[in-house]
């Protein structure tokens, strides 16, 4: 017979660990259904967007514009900008300012920051330009009434993918660091919250604390002293591979090794993941499929499809046994040889 | 020389008062300064940036009054003037603005299975948000795990504003007086917590004043602030979760009930063609019928059964299926699941033509996963109620899915909580102090807090909660 968990599901635990930013059910990229109508009103309309990132430099960023290209491509319509706001609210505020007075036919963003950001993003729905966004809807911004759907990751099973990686590298009683980032930003939050939350529950032995940095290139600096003060660590777990990568770099000046995990599998953290000196594990994200699927989104948006509110791809769990298959899977590139062979080890 | 004697006259009378008509005189003037200072802070408050001038007039009060209460708030946080407003001739006037970010609200709403929490400013909006799945049945002392740790969370995320409060929309009967002023509420009618002293343990883990209604009529009043005045006056909010419940609002007030838990539409009994037997006990209950569990139980069976392919495919990947795969699978032409949502749909709206027909909603707002599952739902609920209400009552009448959804649960626990904090009788309380955590009443909530979490010998007076009805 047919039972439920007591819930809004019946059968084991849903695919998707995480809820939305106003707790919505999360939804797949199938969810997203183009008609071939619609795709022949898309191409004939010839959309043109404008994709506004917080940064364009990072692997992370490099195939979400290639996955938002294809898909775009397929539906006839063209990126006709890409703005890189280099981690600055101030920088992504004027750029959204600008965009608006563009008059594209959608943005694609992810913004960060908190209620200075959300004034401004309620500007481009207001001037009736389509956004989807990646990863983040501050507070104040309401689907349906300022954007049209949020795709992202399933970040919280990104943190608990993160913890369960971790917790092998984790002696009885031992204490393991959050290097967390400061600025209001729901997929980090999520990551942190979930990551927190399985080593309560499935190593309550193991001590928490936290530090947190406001920009990538400053994490190294911020997680020194935090080490200095904490000299019995026995691992980190970092939010995003970029601020990882300089968190790696301290830790390796150092004699005491610490275990890393962290989130995204750029291709700096897949070679010190081979290296298996720091970097455990990652959690990855699928980068350039998320990038497809917000494109798709927006084509349904301006071609009067439904669209999900909230959208989401599962996080795939990377150790040195899969790192070179699933690299090839998300990095939109080949994996080196050097990936390939420690998979095959 | 009539002046001359007028004078004489009036330092006789000065000289000629006793002490206690001193102390009299001190008192009158405390009370005349705490009422100003109330009355300026709620001219501020519920009008926005305002000129010096306009609180004069709107406040009835003079200048130098108003200058001194103004320099009495700006000193306690609680107002600035940093911005100036348009020239009428000659220089431009600043600009009076309540600062929202004085202080804080810790906020929590929860069902069976998720709970959401955020941060909230002196204005009610949230500065962050955050949901996640809990386990059906969670203990007491678990449920007050998780609470510390995710307001903790949000209290370290969110900077140094000093948090005034604590409120929560809580799963079940939640027993409270309107204006019942600083105490707790009773949740004697949900023994884990009750037993578990939640409430008593959160006050005194965060030292703010606590209070907490049902979800249900929490998210009520967090729906209010995305209507109109009048669509809000007389509105009935449906929350279609795990659990089927609404609130009212009647003349711009949330009806509560006797025991604080009016709005249990999800065991109304929809006849006798259905037999599911309800977590209540009882047979036919609406929720146990079409709620969501049914739904997605339904679901799970046609998937079994090869009634649906798409649902058949949606558990071979997942293992599951959930009500927003049943909605899911209706986009893709899935006709078992569209047939499913519309009869359940239809039953909903069959038991809201009922609410029409006694109550005369302006508006009805659905909310909850089931109305997320797309427009099948809503659009059967929708003929559900024209079918079986008295035309008269609908022919105005809207009914919209929510536009908040989970967020209006944390937007209304933070208005419950600040609609207590600046109610006359509190704000006067607490606005010579500077801070409603001096308030005597919460003073003394928070003592008795920590009596009853640390486990020391009572002092024989009363804990302040209400009582039972």
């Amino acid at each position: 017979m047919p039972t439920t968990d007591g819930g809004t599901s019946a059968g084991k635990r849903p695919l998707f660990a995480g809820l939305g930013p106003h707790g919505e059910r999360p939804a797949s990229p199938e969810a997203i259904c183009l008609s071939p109508e619609a795709l022949r009103r898309a191409r004939d309309a010839a959309y043109r967007i404008v994709v506004v990132l917080h940064t364009t430099t990072s692997d992370w960023s490099k195939r979400q514009i290639a996955g938002i290209r294809a898909g775009l491509t397929e539906a006839g319509a063209t990126i006709v900008d890409v703005i890189d706001c280099a981690y600055e609210a101030a920088t992504q505020v004027e750029a959204i300012a600008s965009v608006v007075k563009q008059k594209p036919d959608a943005v694609i963003s992810i913004p960060f920051g908190g209620g200075a950001v959300s004034r401004a993003f309620k500007a481009v729905s207001a001037a009736g330009i389509k956004l989807i966004l990646l990863d983040n809807a501050p507070s104040g911004l309401l689907p349906e009434a300022d954007y049209v759907s949020v795709v992202s990751s399933d970040n919280f099973g990104l943190g608990q993918i993160a913890a369960s990686l971790l917790s092998p590298h984790i002696p009885t009683g031992g204490s393991v660091g959050v290097v967390a980032y400061r600025i209001d930003f729901f997929a980090t939050a999520q990551r942190e919250i979930a990551f927190s939350k399985w080593m309560r529950r499935e190593r309550p032995d193991i001590a928490l604390t936290q530090v947190k940095f406001d920009t990538p290139a400053r994490s190294g600096l911020v997680v020194g002293p935090y080490l200095d003060r904490h000299p019995n660590l026995d691992g980190l777990f970092v939010v995003w591979d970029e601020p990882a990568v300089e968190v790696a770099r301290e830790i390796s000046c150092r004699p005491r090794r610490l275990a890393m995990t962290t989130v995204d599998l750029g291709k700096a953290v897949a070679d010190a993941l081979i290296g298996g000196d720091i970097v455990k594990g990652v959690a990855a994200q699928r980068p350039f499929e998320q990038g497809h699927a917000a494109a798709i989104a927006t084509v349904a948006a301006l071609t009067g499809q439904p669209a999900p509110a909230w959208i989401v791809l599962p996080g795939l769990s990377v150790t040195t046994a899969n790192v070179g298959e699933v690299y090839r899977s998300v990095g939109g590139e080949p994996a080196s040889p050097a990936l390939m062979a420690a998979s095959n080890n | 020389m009539a002046v001359k004697s007028d004078l004489g006259q009036e330092a006789s009378r000065a000289l000629a008062k006793t002490p206690r008509d001193h102390a009299t005189d001190r008192v009158r003037a405390f009370e005349a300064e705490r009422q100003s200072l109330a009355s300026i802070l709620t001219i501020i408050r519920n009008g926005g940036p305002t000129t010096r001038l306009d609180i004069e007039r709107n406040a009835r009060l003079g200048r130098a009054v108003v200058v001194d209460r103004l320099e009495t708030l700006a000193n306690f946080g609680l107002i600035d003037d940093r911005d100036v407003g348009k020239s009428v001739g000659g220089r431009a006037p600043r600009l009076v603005r309540f600062r929202p970010e004085a202080g804080s609200v810790l906020v929590a709403n929860m069902d069976r299975d998720t709970i959401g929490v955020g941060l909230a400013g002196l204005d009610g909006q949230l500065v962050l948000e955050h949901y996640e799945d809990i386990d059906a049945g969670m203990s007491g002392d678990a449920l007050f795990q998780r609470l510390d740790a995710l307001f903790s969370w949000s209290l370290d995320k969110s900077g140094s504003a000093q948090l005034w409060g604590v409120s929560l929309g809580l799963p079940g009967p939640v027993t409270s007086q309107l204006g019942d002023g600083i105490q707790l509420p009773d949740v004697y009618a949900m023994p884990d917590l009750y037993n578990a002293r939640l409430l008593e343990r959160l006050v005194e883990r965060f030292e703010a004043p606590l209070w907490a209604r049902s979800a249900v009529q929490v998210a009520t009043k967090g729906e209010v602030g995305a209507l109109t005045p009048e669509q809000s006056r007389d509105m009935l909010f449906v929350d279609l979760g795990t659990e089927i419940s609404a609130g009212f609002l009647s003349e711009g007030r949330l009806h509560c009930g006797a025991q604080g838990i009016a709005g249990s539409i999800g065991h109304v009994y929809v006849g006798d063609a259905h037999t599911a037997i309800c977590s209540c006990g009882n047979v036919g209950c609406l929720q146990a019928v079409a709620g969501c569990e049914a739904i997605a139980r339904e679901g799970l069976r046609a998937a079994m059964e090869a009634q649906s392919r798409v649902l058949a495919e949606t558990l071979h990947k997942t293992g599951a299926v959930t009500v927003a795969d049943i909605g899911m699978a209706t986009r893709f032409g899935d006709t078992f699941s569209a047939d499913l949502l519309a009869r359940s749909g239809r039953l909903i709206g069959a038991v809201l033509a009922t609410l029409v027909n006694v109550l005369n909603p302006s508006i009805i707002v659905i909310g909850g996963e089931l109305a997320q599952t797309g427009d099948i739902c809503i659009a059967a609920i929708r003929e559900g109620i024209y079918r079986h209400s008295q035309p008269l009552l609908t022919r105005d009448l809207s009914v919209v899915r929510s536009r908040l959804g989970r967020s209006s649960g944390l937007v209304g626990a933070a208005e419950v909580a600040l609609d207590a904090l600046f109610s006359t009788d509190i704000l006067e309380g607490w606005i010579t102090l500077g801070s409603p955590l001096a308030h005597p009443d919460v003073m003394r909530l928070l003592e008795d807090a920590r009596r009853v979490v640390r486990g020391k010998p009572h002092d024989g007076r009363p804990i302040a909660r209400s009582v039972p009805a």
